[in-house]
């Protein structure tokens, strides 16, 4: 019995465009084992029920290959920072070594994210490596949870491991532990986090070996090749099919948590032929609060929006980037650098990809929505409760923009997450002195008209069932409006109100908000921008919205002209005449 | 006394019957007819009872169908409200809020089943604990009748925050409904699951209101037929949980139907494992569009207590409190389709050629080639004998349908074809390692089932890859999931979410909670209390501040440090650790009841003769990248004798499936008929 090639090769090919599938599937299958390694030996339920973790697996060269992601916003800092160890230890890499870095200025996010990266060898030859990230409860610093919102310095703001070795011949260096356990506030949680993100890694490595016995260490290199190629090659398909040409996008970013004034940023897209940059050069500087965020996660930023453009669907790695320039210089509020503070970096780096969407929508409104509620206005409530200490950590979802052809999506997560999920009403009332009085789409606030109107944010109300409790969040967009798109309305802004007797007061960015029992703390989130005009509008969608209570007929008069009673009857010669004077 | 099950798939209703008395085992396949599913019934019927099947004399009726998915898949189900509690009309639209296909901008949330317009608002609030916080005000409840009698619904769910804990409004409420619109299917949310998470258990009551009255005619329908059919005896739905349901309890919770079908072979696949003495189980079906698998554990599937219809990697879907058998499921089958993908990749699936037109080679208009093609190509499949000789398989139009692949790829259609094979494999071998390698389960302790047609054609090389320790190919592969429902038993699950922290009283109060279960199931089944019941006693547990609980095993005579130790043991099985000093909470209680009924026998098979007598021809068979090519006895399957033993390379056929067996391989038959394959070492 003989055997033979499924596929004859006609060239010299390590491997047949088959094989080289089926590798390319057991990559995917590798990160996804990673993935569920990492959660099921995490301890912290950031990790574990919010998905804040990634896992992925980069080429020799340090180029990401395959990655599983639960959120966004790690689609772009494994290569930069596995490309910042291998300048650090070049050819000073071994077998059973693991290094760590949570730097957010080589590479990373905030120092609360522990990369660890473990490069893969075969037959003495450096094939790959493993990288898993996960945010880790508390890395010491100012506040327990290491992200203080009054933060000026990121020394304020935990122990930052600059890229150093964890393991040696695969054994935790017990000077490094001992750094660790010493630094952070809850050593064991924190070394049982970074045990699971090693399991991850070194589950990796065992499967990378399994597939080069199985295929050989060229047929791997080269899968890896052409699978980056490949993608490479649809990116630039698709840049080359939008018109040359500038495009420029300004935006606000509503204070910082030092003060409420606006800071204006701003980018320029350019596109020529099968390249695309994204030039950020004129832009606030740096500020001395934590909404900051380093060039790594400005990178990741734009690159979660380079990828919703070019193949939103399938895997990620970085040949999808390649046809991709960031230009931003140095200490601006999105390449912020030592000793700016970072911890809140995912506000910064939410409306830096809003500001490439911004400037991309008109042009490929296949791919993009109008404005959204962008900031995922993390709240925290803690206090004493009849178990102690508790502390409710929690991102608000909110409104979308409309696209070209359909309505906003109404209270779903921002950009900056994914599959992660609101909390459980009936969870929540069990677990933390809080009655929720309502949890419904934020009527009041609306959503930009539009001949498609945005989708509804949400309002969120807490009453406090506790003597003593403290507020502290960071909302973003409490001022400047989600954008609309080619005549459309512009949305709702985000924002806190706490109600104490008969008087209410507003909340942006936090710091530190006392509470008392029975006050009631609203959080509100905006709706989405509209798309084309309001007076386009089919008058049977008004109609249906004043039926569903969204809008009422007033609304439906004076914002689209459409003259509907309040059980959603249209009277079309009224409807006529209103859009007549509208025109 | 004969045992009748029927299951009404997408495309065909199969039948399989056995005689108790004489181990008779008569089957069927018809055509599945969608207006009026009992005609495809009873056409399985008549076609068995012309092979001396008497349906007279039928003591046990199950019946397994599609009609609750489809009528939620395709949007049929009836016009249907909520009502639910003051200031929380939207959770029902917001649902969780994820966006599981992150890149894509245009991702939108699950679509709710009731529109605004109709999620109706009524004052009154119950705490976590279950305390009253807001009495119920009536008078709503009165505007809400108006209301959704002008709106002319046909059905609506009642659904109020912390019902599980406390049903009293729920139950106030959906009791005025009833008086007031006599006609309307009202389901109270606690009615059909006692389980937090407002969210779901909406989703649950809302989806189990809108096929509530579709499901109720269904069954009326198809008892009329069965009785004008002259079939005596009881009648029993296959449930998800992989065991059965009287009609009347089917009728009153539809949506413990949702997965009937699969659960029917996971039912079979338990009972194979009885049989071979053999508790974990890992088990394949291969259809025409899809591949299933499933892990059986301690002779007993593993259920998951939520589902989510509609759900993939791309989008929420939809979320509901049934307990499932915990089934993977890829679109890999035998009318998978191969295709070149953007980056000019060769990719197999998820889209399929379904039955119609089916794949290329069965000349019915298919022109895209599929993996039941591409196997004839390779010589696996004889063109003349496939389905028992009543199809006969065109060789030319498989490979012109290959000929756009092979181009594209450099090679011939027959290296097109064995790449579409690894290929489909290779991906039914990453669902099979989910199930078992990433969920801490060793292959090399399992033993593989594999049923559907296409199954036993892939199940040799996928058991050497995965490494199990052998591979079972049971009888009727074709009708696995119908066969499956002959075996499985009544079953009834209740959860009840009831919060506390472990500590001395903690036995004392599971034990009551327990009781008053059993007593709710006893009730269920008519049985005296805990008659003729068999219970497994389960609750979720976790350490405080994790919102996941582990299933541990709850045993009323032991105490609490067994408990405590269980679920610590439990813990690290799941999660790899433990943590000793941290505080535990009990969450979730979970009775799992059986009718402890006879299990049907496998009947011993009666071929007699010799292996040699079963040889019907040779054929020349590419074996895949560890087998190579060769020349291959061909056996039938229905003709080889118990204790006959075959030496891989080998084709066993049988009327609706190949087995093949691969070189360096033994394929052995036992007295129940069984196939079993493994390595020769």
């Amino acid at each position: 019995m003989q055997t033979r090639p499924a596929v004859a090769a006609p060239r010299a090919e390590a491997a047949d465009p088959v094989t080289r599938e089926i590798i390319n599937g057991k990559l995917l299958a590798i990160v996804d084992e990673m993935a569920i390694v990492l959660a099921r030996a995490s301890m912290s339920p950031v990790v574990y029920e919010v998905l804040d973790f990634a896992c992925g697996i980069c080429d020799g060269r340090g180029d990401l290959i395959a990655q599983t992601n639960g959120i966004t916003i790690f689609t772009g800092t494994f290569s930069r920072q596995v490309h910042f160890i291998i300048e650090r230890f070049g050819a000073d890499m071994h077998p059973g070594d693991t290094f760590l870095t949570n730097d957010p200025f080589e590479g990373g996010t905030h120092a609360c994210d522990f990369a660890i990266i473990r490069p893969i060898f075969a037959g003495g030859r450096l094939i790959a490596y493993a990288i898993a990230v996960a945010h880790l409860l508390d890395v010491g610093g100012a506040v327990a949870g290491s992200i203080p919102p009054d933060a000026t310095s990121v020394f304020q703001e935990g122990l930052r491991l600059s890229g150093i070795r964890l393991t040696r011949d695969d054994k935790p260096i017990e000077d490094i532990v001992h750094i660790i356990l010493e630094n952070v506030r809850l050593p064991r949680l924190t070394m049982g986090d970074i045990n699971a993100e090693l399991a991850a890694v070194r589950i990796a490595e065992r499967r990378i070996h399994e597939t080069v016995t199985k295929y050989g260490f060229e047929a791997l290199d080269e899968t890896f090749r052409l699978l980056l190629a490949a993608s490479e090659a649809r990116a630039r398909a698709v840049i080359a099919g939008l018109p040359d040409g500038e495009y420029a996008a300004d935006d606000i970013v509503d204070g910082d948590g030092q003060s409420d004034d606006p800071i204006p940023v701003r980018v320029v897209v350019r596109i020529k032929g099968a390249e695309i940059e994204a030039d950020f050069t004129g832009c606030s500087p740096a500020r001395n609060a934590p909404i900051n965020c380093s060039r790594g996660a400005l990178t990741s930023a734009v690159k979660t929006v380079m990828k919703a453009l070019v193949a939103p669907q399938e895997p990620s790695n970085d040949g999808w980037f390649r046809p991709l320039t960031v230009t931003a210089p140095p200490g601006t509020i999105f390449t912020a650098e030592k000793p700016s503070p970072t911890g809140w970096y995912y506000e910064g780096a939410a409306q830096a990809s809003e500001l490439v969407w911004k400037a991309l929508a008109p042009l490929a409104p296949q791919r993009f929505t109008a404005g959204t509620y962008v900031s995922l206005c993390a709240t925290y409530i803690s206090g004493s409760g009849n178990d102690g200490l508790f502390v409710h950590i929690e991102p608000q979802n909110g409104g979308w923009g409309a696209t070209e052809d359909r309505d906003g999506a109404s209270g779903m997560i921002a950009i900056t997450d994914g599959d992660t999920y609101n909390y459980s009403i009936e969870l929540l009332e069990a677990k933390f002195p809080l009655l929720i009085r309502r949890y419904d789409y934020n009527i009041k606030g609306g959503a930009g008209a539009g001949r498609h109107r945005g989708g509804f944010g949400l309002i969120r109300e807490y009453e406090v069932e506790c003597d003593d409790a403290v507020l502290y969040g960071s909302f973003g967009h409490t001022q400047t409006q989600p954008w609309g798109v080619d005549g459309g309305e512009a949305g709702s802004t985000n924002g806190i109100e706490v109600v104490r007797g008969g008087s209410s007061t507003r909340l942006t960015r936090t710091p530190h908000f006392p509470l008392r029992r029975g006050d009631l703390v609203r959080i509100i989130t905006g709706g989405g921008g509209g798309w084309g005009r309001a007076s386009d509008r089919a008058p049977e969608d008004v109609a249906r919205d004043v039926r569903d209570g969204l809008i009422d007929s007033e609304a439906a008069r004076k914002a689209y002209g459409v003259a509907v009673d309040a059980a959603g009857r249209i009277d079309g010669a009224a409807t006529a005449r209103l859009r007549g004077e509208m025109r | 006394m004969i045992r009748i099950a029927t299951d009404a798939g997408g495309t065909f209703t199969d039948l399989v019957a056995f005689s108790e008395e004489t181990g008779a085992v008569f089957v069927g396949k018809a055509l599945t007819t969608p207006r009026d599913p009992s005609v495809g019934v009873l056409d399985t019927i008549r076609q068995a009872a012309e092979t001396g099947l008497d349906p007279t004399d039928a003591s046990f009726f199950v019946h397994g169908g599609t009609t609750v998915i489809n009528a939620i898949t395709e949007r049929k189900g009836v016009k249907a409200a909520l009502v639910t509690t003051r200031g929380f009309r939207d959770v029902l639209a917001i649902g969780r809020g994820n966006r599981p296909d992150l890149y894509n901008l245009h991702s939108l949330p699950s679509e709710p089943f009731v529109p605004r317009s109709l999620r109706l608002e009524v004052t009154e609030r119950i705490d976590a604990r279950g305390d009253v916080r807001t009495p119920l005000v009536m008078d709503d409840v009165d505007a809400v009748v108006e209301t959704l009698a002008e709106e002319g619904v046909a059905a609506v769910a009642v659904v109020f925050l912390h019902a599980y804990a406390n049903p009293e409004h729920e139950a106030a409420v959906a009791a005025r409904l009833r008086e007031r619109l006599p006609g309307v299917a009202v389901t109270a949310s606690h009615e059909i699951s006692r389980n937090w998470r407002e969210y779901e258990r909406s989703n649950t009551a809302v989806l189990s209101a809108y096929v509530q009255p579709i499901m109720a005619g269904y069954l009326a329908n198809l008892d009329r037929a069965l009785t004008a059919e002259g079939l005596p005896g009881q009648r029993y739905c296959m449930q998800s949980n992989g065991g059965l349901a009287k009609f009347a309890a089917a009728e009153a919770g539809p949506l413990a139907l949702v997965e009937s079908g699969p659960a029917g072979g996971v039912a079979g696949a338990v009972r194979i494992g009885q049989a071979l003495g053999e508790s974990d189980i890992l088990y394949l079906d291969v259809g025409g569009t899809t591949a299933k698998c499933s892990l059986i554990r301690d002779g007993q599937p593993v259920l998951k207590s939520e589902y989510k219809l509609e759900w993939t990697r791309l989008l929420p879907g939809y979320p509901v409190q049934v307990p499932v058998v915990d089934i993977v499921e890829i679109g890999a089958g035998g009318g998978s389709i191969a295709h070149v993908g953007p980056a000019g990749e060769l990719r197999v699936g998820p889209e399929s050629a379904g039955a119609d037109p089916g794949p290329a080679c069965y000349g019915r208009g298919g022109t895209r080639p599929t993996v039941t093609d591409a196997k004839l190509l390779t010589g696996a499949i004889d063109p003349d004998r496939f389905a028992g000789g009543r199809v006969r398989l065109d060789r030319r139009l498989a490979a012109k349908a290959f000929e756009p692949v092979a181009q594209h790829l450099g090679t011939s259609v027959v290296g097109a074809a064995e790449a579409a094979i690894r290929l489909a494999e290779a991906n039914m071998i990453n669902a099979l390692k989910l199930v078992t390698i990433q969920r801490g389960h060793d292959p090399r302790d399992l033993t593989m089932v594999v049923s559907g047609g296409g199954g036993p054609m892939h199940a040799a090389t996928l058991g050497r890859e995965l490494g199990v320790r052998r591979t079972v190919i049971p009888r009727h592969v074709g009708l696995f999931s119908a066969w499956g429902m002959l075996t499985a038993r009544p079953r009834f699950d209740l959860r009840q979410t009831s919060f506390s922290t472990l500590g001395p009283d903690t036995p004392e109060t599971a034990r009551a909670m327990f009781r008053r279960l059993e007593d709710e199931a006893a009730a269920y089944f008519d049985a005296g209390p805990g008659a003729g019941l068999v219970f497994d006693r389960l609750i979720e547990m976790r350490y405080v501040g994790q919102e996941h609980a582990v299933a541990t095993p709850f045993d009323p005579d032991a105490g609490l440090d067994a408990l405590r130790e269980a679920f610590h043991a439990r813990h690290e099985q799941t999660y790899t650790f433990r943590l000793p000093d941290t505080e535990v909470e009990l969450v979730t209680y979970h009775l799992g009841a059986e009718l402890d009924t006879p299990r049907v026998d496998l009947p011993v098979i009666e071929a007699v003769g010799t292996v040699e007598a079963a040889l019907i021809g040779d054929l020349e068979v590419y074996f895949g990248e560890s087998g190579g090519e060769g020349r291959a006895n061909v056996y039938d399957r229905e003709r080889l004798p118990p204790g006959a033993v075959l030496d891989g390379p080998v084709l066993i056929e049988e009327a609706t499936a190949t087995t093949m067996v691969l070189p360096g391989q033994r394929a052995s038959v036992d007295r129940f008929g069984l196939i079993a394959i493994e390595e020769v070492r």
